[in-house]
């Protein structure tokens, strides 16, 4: 399997391995870190290995295809959108951490497990 | 001052003096206490007295005769509205009703009442409660004088039970003692026994007639004392003509007749149950034969008020009530009044032949007067009763005050066993004790001489008519039987006397610390002129009594004579003829009671111008007003058989005059020198026994004991045990049955509904639990299980498509 990734040359499986190799490490980061930041980060992974699978597999599946006159750009498209979503979660979270520093003075996820205050 | 308003006011002063003495009563203390009520109830004598005198001058100014020219005072108001149905005008009434029987009752009861009251200054004067004894007394004469006052029955009946109730309070005066609290109930009980003939009697009365003052009960069953047997006496009602109101008529409706028995109206048998009944209320208040019991019980209460319990006020009160309904009494009642009456005289007087206790020897003796007066009563002997009841409040209340002044200075003690030879040591209580055995005893010359000799002497008479018409040898009784017990009282008194004065002294001791005192001394001399002088014609008793009879006649004919002018028709007046003896055949008579004293008025002819008189000044009342139709029957004065019987009656009534003296020498003989003589005749096995038995009081109270008080545990035992096996074991067994339902119950709450309720919270409680295990809030720990779940959800579907694509 990996010797025909290293024997192809760079192709839709390439990105694909990519892609899950970045979710696993933004799911990694999010089992691991006690850091809100770090989670965060492994968040944007996540995000943005779902972005590359997107942009990948509009690339090489739908290359040149065309409705209308005009190429299929979907998977880029689903790709802005994702960036646009995960700028606006980075705000949201980065506002619910400062919050959570205010109230424990650091952000350790770990120390968050009860709901009151 | 009106006559009315002098014996109100004579009757409110002792009221008066009742509510000063609660309030401030014990703030005044001995003896300032007494002192005010002596000096009220001397007040209410003065006011009595000061009434008489107004009385008197009254019938001096239209110039007749004492009592007779004048008519009784009457004035009723309407008290209760009680509605038609009951009563005929819409209300109860009361008033006052003052004639010359009202007069002297009055100056009797006020004058003995001083005496009493100011005996009860010396002898009550170490007593605790002094204030509250005044109290009482002053309740006791106030409740005796509205009672003599009363216009109606009904106020009768209320002073009535309030006499009861002072007796009460005042017999049970000394309720440490246990015998004075029972004697106290027991009077109060057996005088409830009495009360309730009493009620039934005015019962009867107030729905028949629908009013019971005196003049309306006077004026339409007047002629109750003529009523036959299958006759009926018509009651005023609507529909009913005024002519036949009041008149005697025949049950069964004669041939060419109207008959009468369609209007309201009484018959004889009820006339007679309406009779017994009111007189059964005086035979529990004067103790006679079958409520007797509670008289020597009360003996227990401080002597002063065994004084004014047995001469002025409490046995008094039912000589008085009979007196007062004499006219609507039926032959029978009166029959069965004189049965009654000579059995207690009997009884009473055997009794206090064997009694040792100085009280209980005079309790009895004023039974046995009192069974002379009821008999009196029975007889017809309407002055024959009211006189002995004046003369024997005198010497009995003598008697008792006497005793009270004996007992006080022997230091308590009442046995006759301990007592000798004390007129030595007290002698003016031995003196005007003396008088008054002499008194009781008939003397000549002594009050109650004159008052038991018209007693007897009415009875032969009676006796002799019943014997001419034929109504057989047991009516002889009723004047034997009195005659012989005249005998027997002079005895016993005699021996009471004997025991008492004479003689060595039997306690050393006793005889040693004995002495006068003024103040009990004093009424005692003041009784000892009144027991002599109150039976003397000129003293007036007799006179009075005799013109109550005539005052009521005149009441009637006057009112007749003006109502047939101008007014409005009243209902046809009953001829009156009230207070005399009504035996058949003859319908009236005057000369019985006339000549009430033999020497007096020798010959019956000397009363002969009395009915010229009488038709004038009835004239003169009416102002010459014609007679009315359907006038007045006359009577007949001269009817043959009363003057027969009269004179018969005059012929026997000489056996109970040798009573003094062989009674009272007999009694001198045996009690000489003690109880030496009683006792030698006491070996004798017989006479040992009647005197046990007598002792024993006839063993009434053992009698009533088992037959009342025996039958009435018996019933409460009943009771108690019906009670116990049959309500108590049903009450238990639904008790139980209930328990055992609201167990089920409460199992069924505790279990079911509980049980769901519960269920359902610690089901969600534990869900709450089973959810919250994996909230653990860790972000790891979620994110770990969401890759799992991933993990094999993807490895799942790979699986899944794996398989179908292979």
């Amino acid at each position: 399997m990996f010797v025909g990734i290293i024997d192809n040359p760079i192709g839709l499986n390439h990105f694909l391995v990519l892609g899950a190799l970045m979710f696993a490490c933004g799911l990694l980061s999010m089992m691991v870190k006690r850091n809100a930041i770090g989670i965060l980060m492994g968040v944007e992974l996540v995000l943005n290995a779902a972005n590359v699978n997107l942009v990948a597999f509009n690339r090489y599946l739908w290359a040149g295809d065309r409705a209308g006159g005009k190429p299929l750009m979907d998977g880029q498209v689903f790709a802005i959108f994702v960036i646009v979503l995960a700028a606006a979660e980075a705000a949201v979270a980065l506002a619910i951490f400062l919050n959570y520093y205010n109230n424990f003075s650091s952000i350790d996820v770990e120390r968050g497990q009860t709901l009151k205050g | 001052m009106p006559v009315a308003t002098l014996l109100i006011i004579a009757t409110l002063l002792p009221l008066v003096s009742f509510l000063i003495l609660v309030f401030l009563g014990r703030r005044m203390g001995s003896p300032l206490a007494g002192i005010v009520g002596t000096f009220f109830i001397a007040g209410s004598f003065v006011c009595s007295l000061a009434a008489m005198i107004v009385w008197l001058s009254m019938d001096t100014a239209s110039g007749t005769a004492p009592g007779a020219g004048g008519q009784p005072y009457i004035r009723l108001m309407d008290w209760l509205p009680v509605g038609k149905w009951f009563s005929n005008n819409g209300f109860l009434q009361i008033g006052v009703h003052v004639d010359s029987l009202t007069i002297v009752m009055f100056s009797m009861v006020t004058l003995v009442s001083t005496l009493v009251y100011v005996f009860s200054l010396g002898y009550m004067s170490e007593d605790k409660r002094f204030p509250r004894f005044f109290t009482y007394l002053s309740l006791f004469c106030f409740s005796m004088l509205g009672l003599v006052i009363g216009g109606t029955i009904l106020q009768l009946f209320i002073f009535w039970e309030l006499v009861g109730l002072c007796s009460y309070l005042l017999i049970g005066f000394w309720y440490e003692k246990k015998s004075a609290s029972n004697a106290a109930i027991k009077a109060f009980v057996v005088n409830r026994v009495g009360d309730l003939g009493f009620l039934i009697g005015l019962g009867i009365l107030f729905f028949n007639l629908g009013n019971v003052s005196l003049m309306d009960v006077y004026r339409y069953l007047g002629n109750a004392g003529s009523v036959e047997k299958g006759q009926i006496i018509v009651l005023p009602a609507d529909g009913t003509p005024a002519a036949l109101a009041g008149t005697i008529q025949p049950a069964i409706a004669e041939a060419g007749k109207p008959d009468a028995s369609k209007y309201n109206h009484m018959t004889v048998g009820l006339l007679t149950i309406m009779g017994i009944g009111l007189f059964f209320g005086a035979v529990g208040k004067s103790a006679q034969f079958p409520l007797h019991v509670w008289l020597p019980d009360a003996m227990e209460g401080p002597t002063p008020v065994s004084a004014l319990i047995h001469a002025a006020t409490m046995v008094a009160a039912g000589v008085y009530l009979v007196g007062r309904i004499f006219p609507i009494l039926t032959p029978d009642a009166k029959l069965f009044i004189a049965i009654i009456g000579c059995i207690t005289l009997t009884m009473a007087a055997l009794i206090a032949m064997a009694q040792t206790d100085i009280k209980k020897v005079l309790a009895y003796s004023t039974l046995s007067q009192l069974g002379y007066m009821m008999l009196a009563m029975g007889i017809g002997s309407w002055v024959g009763a009211l006189f002995h009841l004046i003369t024997h409040a005198f010497f009995k209340a003598l008697l008792f005050l006497g005793s009270g002044s004996v007992i006080h200075a022997a230091h308590h003690e009442q046995e006759l066993g301990q007592y000798g030879g004390l007129w030595r040591k007290i002698p003016y209580t031995a003196l005007t004790f003396g008088i008054a055995v002499l008194a009781i005893a008939g003397t000549p010359l002594m009050s109650g001489y004159y008052s038991k000799h018209l007693i007897v002497g009415n009875a032969a008479s009676f006796s002799w008519l019943a014997a001419k018409v034929g109504k057989g040898w047991g009516y002889w009784l009723l004047f034997w039987v009195p005659t012989i017990i005249a005998y027997v009282t002079a005895f016993y008194m005699t021996r009471c006397w004997m025991l008492t004065f004479a003689g060595k002294p039997r306690n050393k001791h006793l005889y040693d610390h004995a002495h006068d005192t003024p103040i009990l001394y004093i009424p005692l001399i003041a009784l000892a002129v009144l027991s002599i002088i109150a039976g003397y014609e000129w003293f007036g008793v007799p006179s009075f009594l005799r013109s109550t009879q005539k005052e009521t006649r005149n009441y009637f004919e006057r009112t007749r004579a003006v109502a047939g002018s101008e007014t409005p028709a009243p209902p046809l007046m009953a001829r009156f003829t009230g207070f005399d003896t009504s035996w058949q055949p003859a319908s009236a008579y005057e000369h019985e009671t006339e000549p009430a004293n033999g020497a007096a008025e020798s010959s019956p002819h000397a009363a002969r111008p009395e009915p010229e008189a009488h038709a004038a000044r009835t004239e003169l009342a009416a102002g010459h007003a014609p007679k009315p139709e359907g006038a007045l029957p006359e009577i007949k004065e001269e009817d043959p058989a009363r003057i027969a019987a009269f004179h018969n009656g005059e012929k026997l009534v000489h056996w109970s005059g040798y009573a003094f003296i062989i009674g009272i020498g007999l009694g001198v003989l045996v009690y000489w020198n003690g109880f030496a003589v009683a006792n030698a005749m006491l070996k004798i096995a017989p006479i040992r026994w009647i005197n046990i038995w007598l002792y024993r009081k006839m063993y009434f109270d053992e009698l009533y004991g088992v037959i009342f008080v025996g039958v009435t545990l018996a019933i409460s035992k009943l009771a108690s045990a019906i009670d116990t096996y049959v309500i108590d074991v049903a009450v238990n067994l639904s008790a139980k049955l209930v328990k055992r339902g609201s167990d089920l119950a409460g199992a069924h709450d505790t279990y079911i509904v509980d049980g769901a309720v519960n269920g359902a919270a610690s089901l969600a409680q534990s869900l709450g639990v089973a959810v919250r295990a994996p909230q653990t809030g860790r972000i790891r720990a979620y994110v770990l299980a969401l890759m799992v779940v991933v993990a094999v959800g993807l490895a799942a579907a790979i699986v899944v498509v794996l398989s179908v694509v292979g």
